[in-house]
């Protein structure tokens, strides 16, 4: 097999729960999959702190759990499409709601290509509007909580 | 050529690998050590994050302030994907060329690793199989780099948790073979080096006896901790005494012009940064880089 056949299978097997490539140690790949998983997490949640803090001593297993099987697409989509999922099962927290509306009314991202700057937008967030013009992000009705 | 970019030569005035100049002791700068690492004042050298130089937005103005004041400023490249069996993706060796321009910088270097294959992300440096194919990717994708990069090239080899099966090489002759096709120079990371003795149950100081240390460029240093029976290179750990252990064995047996410390996140208090700092400098025989205590 080509080592570009071999790469892949190898990338599939600590990413997205392919099986472990012929003649690999299962062991050290299953330690490499953790670390890798443990390290994306760490770096989700500094793009997402308050993703990351609501969850508390829960992140890295709610991480682990969405991302275990699901290769990354960078910090900013594996938090936002986290978000995005616990958001739709109400399971959210409730700072995290107000983390995301907020990357929500600044960007534009339709969950399967790279996020575009928002030039013009208007969100409703639990206690105001978010309105975005020109790619700054203004809070209308209660400013104190964002 | 190389020495006019290269800011003041170092406290000897030596002239290392590659026409470089004995930076001594540095530190890799993170936005989040930034005011740490503006108080070091006899820092002659910082290696950055590639990736971390944004084409679109301005150098971070403590990096600057540094390059200013003459420390050499090495970008390190984490996601060029050396190793990996397709060609370099143009616009990542673009931007990578780019960011080290915009730094001045004297030297660049990457890994020997690959991050990617099948269109999917790893999200971390994955080993390759010592293969004569892998040295082959290697040597290809290295040769783009340097054809776009009018300034030395050095080459680390990674920590691994695993090897392949169809290693056909010693790491030794793995990293023998690359440098001597490619011209490049080594990034010798001595905690990765640590790393794989440990987790391969070989001994440490093997590997320094089977590459030519007259190439090493720098050398990295870090922590890392145990986890299932296995050291992983954490860079977020303090440095272990073994390691710094292994930093004197190797300056005993041919002391590189750079080493520098590495830490990537769970940031620990200055003093914890100023000691394994002065214990580069003790290992090494360089003078410190920290501010004198009282």
């Amino acid at each position: 097999m080509s080592l570009a056949a071999r790469q892949a299978e190898l990338v599939a097997a600590l990413t997205a729960g392919a099986p472990v490539p012929a003649g690999m140690d299962p062991v050290r790949l299953g330690i490499a999959a953790r670390a890798l998983l443990y390290k994306r997490a760490g770096e989700v949640a500094r793009r997402w702190p308050l993703l990351a803090a609501g969850l508390g001593p829960d992140w890295h297993r709610v991480f682990a759990e969405w991302a275990g099987a699901r290769p990354t697409a960078g910090s900013l989509r594996d938090g936002w499409d986290l978000a995005r999922e616990l958001q739709g099962r109400a399971a959210l927290p409730e700072i995290a709601e107000r983390e995301l509306a907020l990357v929500e009314a600044r960007w534009r991202y339709d969950g399967r290509t790279p996020p575009r700057p928002r030039r013009l937008g208007i969100r409703r967030v639990a206690d105001g509007r978010l309105l975005t013009i020109s790619g700054r992000v203004m809070v209308i009705g209660r400013s104190d909580s964002l | 050529m190389v020495a006019d970019k290269a800011g003041p030569a170092g406290p000897t005035g030596l002239i290392g690998a590659g026409g470089l100049p004995d930076w001594g002791v540095g530190i890799g700068w993170r936005p989040e050590i930034a005011g740490y690492i503006d108080g070091l004042p006899g820092l002659k050298f910082v290696e950055v994050v590639a990736e971390a130089i944004d084409e679109h937005l301005p150098i971070p103005a403590a990096l600057k302030a540094l390059r200013d004041r003459g420390v050499a400023v090495v970008p390190h490249g984490t996601r060029l994907s050396i190793g990996g069996a397709d060609p370099i993706e143009p616009d990542r060796l673009r931007q990578f060329v780019a960011a080290a321009h915009r730094l001045e910088a004297p030297l660049a270097s990457e890994h020997i690793a690959f991050v990617r294959a099948g269109g999917v992300e790893a999200g971390h440096l994955l080993p390759l199989p010592r293969t004569r194919e892998a040295v082959d990717a290697v040597v290809a994708n290295t040769r783009l780099v340097q054809q776009e990069l009018d300034i030395p090239f050095a080459l680390e080899p990674i920590a691994a948790i695993f090897d392949w099966p169809e290693d056909e090489l010693t790491e030794g002759q793995f990293i023998s073979e690359i440098l001597e096709r490619t011209g490049a120079l080594l990034l010798l990371d001595v905690a990765n080096v640590y790393a794989n003795a440990i987790n391969r149950g070989e001994p440490p100081s093997g590997l320094f006896d089977a590459v030519p240390l007259d190439r090493v460029a720098y050398v990295h240093v870090a922590g890392g901790s145990m986890h299932e029976g296995v050291y992983h290179d954490t860079h977020t750990d303090p440095v272990p005494p073994e390691v710094f252990d292994l930093v004197e064995a190797l300056c005993d047996r041919h002391r590189p012009p750079a080493l520098m410390l590495e830490r990537d996140g769970h940031y620990p208090p200055a003093g914890q940064l100023t000691v394994e700092l002065d214990g580069i400098a003790t290992a090494s025989g360089y003078p410190p880089v920290t501010p004198a205590g009282p």
